[in-house]
């Protein structure tokens, strides 16, 4: 707890964490707010998109697109100790390679509760604003999306952090990043059956949160293969501990 | 004496570069032990690995007689090459940074702040600070946990004549308190003026090693000359504490033992009834022998 404690140190004064968080949280806002103005058939959307249980759902298939801001505000914080040379100083004032990683694990924990509590207080806001529905079971039937949500931001970032400490380089590093998840996983996606591909980093992390309205789609064309969210979350544990262990190793073989 | 920092053959390489090649050193404590040697002569890349940041291509080292750990980190207090902190951070909360990774109080801020004469700036920016300043807070970092050791890799880079003078009165400062300092420089004269020990480094490989007295201050030239050459010849050859002369056309070069100066040659040369036209004593300049010990072994 104590490397949580020193990280706080880093990055609560840090500008830029805080301009990432506060985008995060306008533009989500924006968005949700943007949404239930859009009429159909000359009823207004709100209505019924902000209906609660299901709204969890939408709320955190929205919120995942977001997890880039998150992922590359973990690459500029690592990048950032590379340019300063402090991993090197911590190094050397006592801390050790495992050290290191885990004070970044703790962070992206931080970081993935901020981002799913912000979540859960949008959720209620927008929810009990507009469900007639006001029960319990109405309002928390299916909050498990909130816990995906979290897995998945937690699997981005934990990846993310791979990148940072392979490359050293911010910029690189987030090139790096967006290039592997929207360019070239899913042209990999693209060579191999649905059977294997669905077991990918980015295929089983996006499981997590599937698309609301996703069976309406299959019904009109031909279903895709994906993992139900039990599993991509036990999925997504293990990618998470393999980024962790490579990012070990990378810091474990390498001069600092 | 307790070895401190025993280094035994340590090598690195990187690619087809041979940065250090099978070092071998011992730092007692108490010792003032400069590292010395020109640009890329592999000082920083051995304090680097004895430091735990760069990985040895072969070879091993111990602190206090032990591996490197946390708990042996806690003893030794360093600056490699540049201060590193948080440029965006103040000098304090940078020290709280440090303060909490090497497990000691806050209260300790005030007096090591005090100490290299920032307690004035603790609330300016790091990024603010000049880079005197910035020397001086990794000083202060460094000696944060009040350590046994304290490891400097160009402590004095980049400063002027006045803040390289603050530095040294400081590195003294802290020696006279018992302290053992590493210290690497390619100043002759730094090393010189603050060590006790000396390692000459080149190219990666140990060029010399022992107290600074006998591998840096090596003999002043005394120049002598008289009407009979010859006489004063014979006369030096029965002198007990000349080492070696040299005659030079009408001049004669000699060099003494130790504790013997200029003024026991003229009395002897009185006594034996020759009066010296000339005596001329030339300080051996530093970067001569500096150069002596590098050409000796190639």
């Amino acid at each position: 707890m104590n490397l949580l404690r020193i990280e706080l140190h880093k990055i609560l004064p840090y500008r830029t964490v805080w301009i990432i968080l506060a985008t995060f949280a306008i533009l989500l806002t924006l968005f949700l707010y943007a949404s239930s103005q859009v009429s159909v058939n000359g009823q207004q959307l709100g209505e019924s998109m902000y209906r609660l249980p299901a709204f969890w759902q939408r709320l955190a298939y929205i919120a995942s697109f977001f997890n880039l801001l998150f992922s590359i505000l973990v690459i500029v914080l690592i990048t950032d100790e590379y340019a300063f040379r402090t991993l090197r100083q911590q190094v050397i004032d006592g801390l050790s390679r495992a050290d290191l990683v885990m004070a970044k694990i703790y962070v992206i924990l931080a970081l993935a509760a901020t981002g799913t509590l912000f979540l859960l207080l949008l959720g209620l806001y927008f929810g009990l604003l507009y469900s007639t529905d006001r029960s319990l079971s109405a309002i928390f039937g299916q909050i498990d999306a909130l816990f995906y949500y979290f897995v998945q931001s937690v699997g981005y970032m934990t990846l993310a952090m791979l990148f940072a400490f392979l490359i050293k380089k911010s910029g690189l590093a987030i090139v790096g990043f967006i290039a592997y998840t929207i360019i070239v996983e899913p042209l990999i996606h693209f060579r191999l059956p649905e059977a294997v591909d669905k077991y990918m980093p980015m295929k089983v992390m996006g499981s997590l949160t599937p698309m609301p309205l996703q069976e309406v789609l299959d019904q009109i064309t031909t279903p895709s293969e994906v993992l139900s969210p039990a599993l991509a979350a036990l999925l997504t544990l293990v990618y998470i501990a393999l980024f962790w262990l490579l990012s070990y190793y990378v810091l474990k073989l390498r001069d600092l | 004496m307790t070895v401190i920092l025993d280094i035994d053959n340590l090598s690195k390489r990187f690619g087809s570069i041979q940065a250090v090649n099978n070092l071998s050193i011992k730092v007692e404590q108490g010792s003032i032990y400069g590292i010395l040697g020109p640009n890329g002569s592999g000082k920083t890349t051995t304090l680097g690995m004895v430091l735990d940041v760069i990985r040895p291509t072969s070879g091993s080292f111990t602190w206090f007689g032990q591996a490197i750990t946390r708990s042996t980190k806690q003893r030794v207090g360093a600056l490699l090459e540049t201060p590193n902190f948080y440029p965006y951070l103040t000098a304090r909360k940078n020290m709280e940074i440090v303060a909490a990774i090497k497990g000691v109080d806050n209260a300790n801020i005030n007096s090591v702040l005090q100490l290299v004469g920032l307690e004035e700036r603790e609330h300016t920016t790091f990024k603010g600070f000049s880079l005197g300043m910035k020397q001086r807070l990794a000083i202060a970092s460094a000696l944060l946990n009040n350590p046994e050791v304290l490891v400097l890799d160009e402590p004095t880079n980049g400063l002027d004549p006045e803040g390289i003078a603050e530095i040294r009165e400081l590195i003294l400062k802290i020696a006279s308190e018992g302290k053992t300092i590493i210290l690497a420089s390619h100043l002759l004269d730094e090393v010189e003026k603050v060590c006790t020990h000396v390692a000459v480094l080149q190219g990666g490989v140990l060029r010399a090693e022992g107290p600074v007295s006998t591998i840096l201050s090596a003999k002043d030239q005394i120049i002598i000359s008289a009407p009979d050459t010859a006489r004063v010849l014979e006369v030096l050859r029965q002198l007990p504490f000349v080492e070696k002369f040299q005659p030079n056309r009408e001049l004669v070069h000699l060099t003494l033992q130790d504790n013997f100066s200029s003024a026991d040659v003229n009395k002897a040369m009185f006594n034996a009834g020759i009066v010296l036209a000339q005596l001329t004593v030339r300080r051996k300049s530093l970067e001569a022998q500096f150069l002596e010990i590098i050409k000796k072994q190639h």
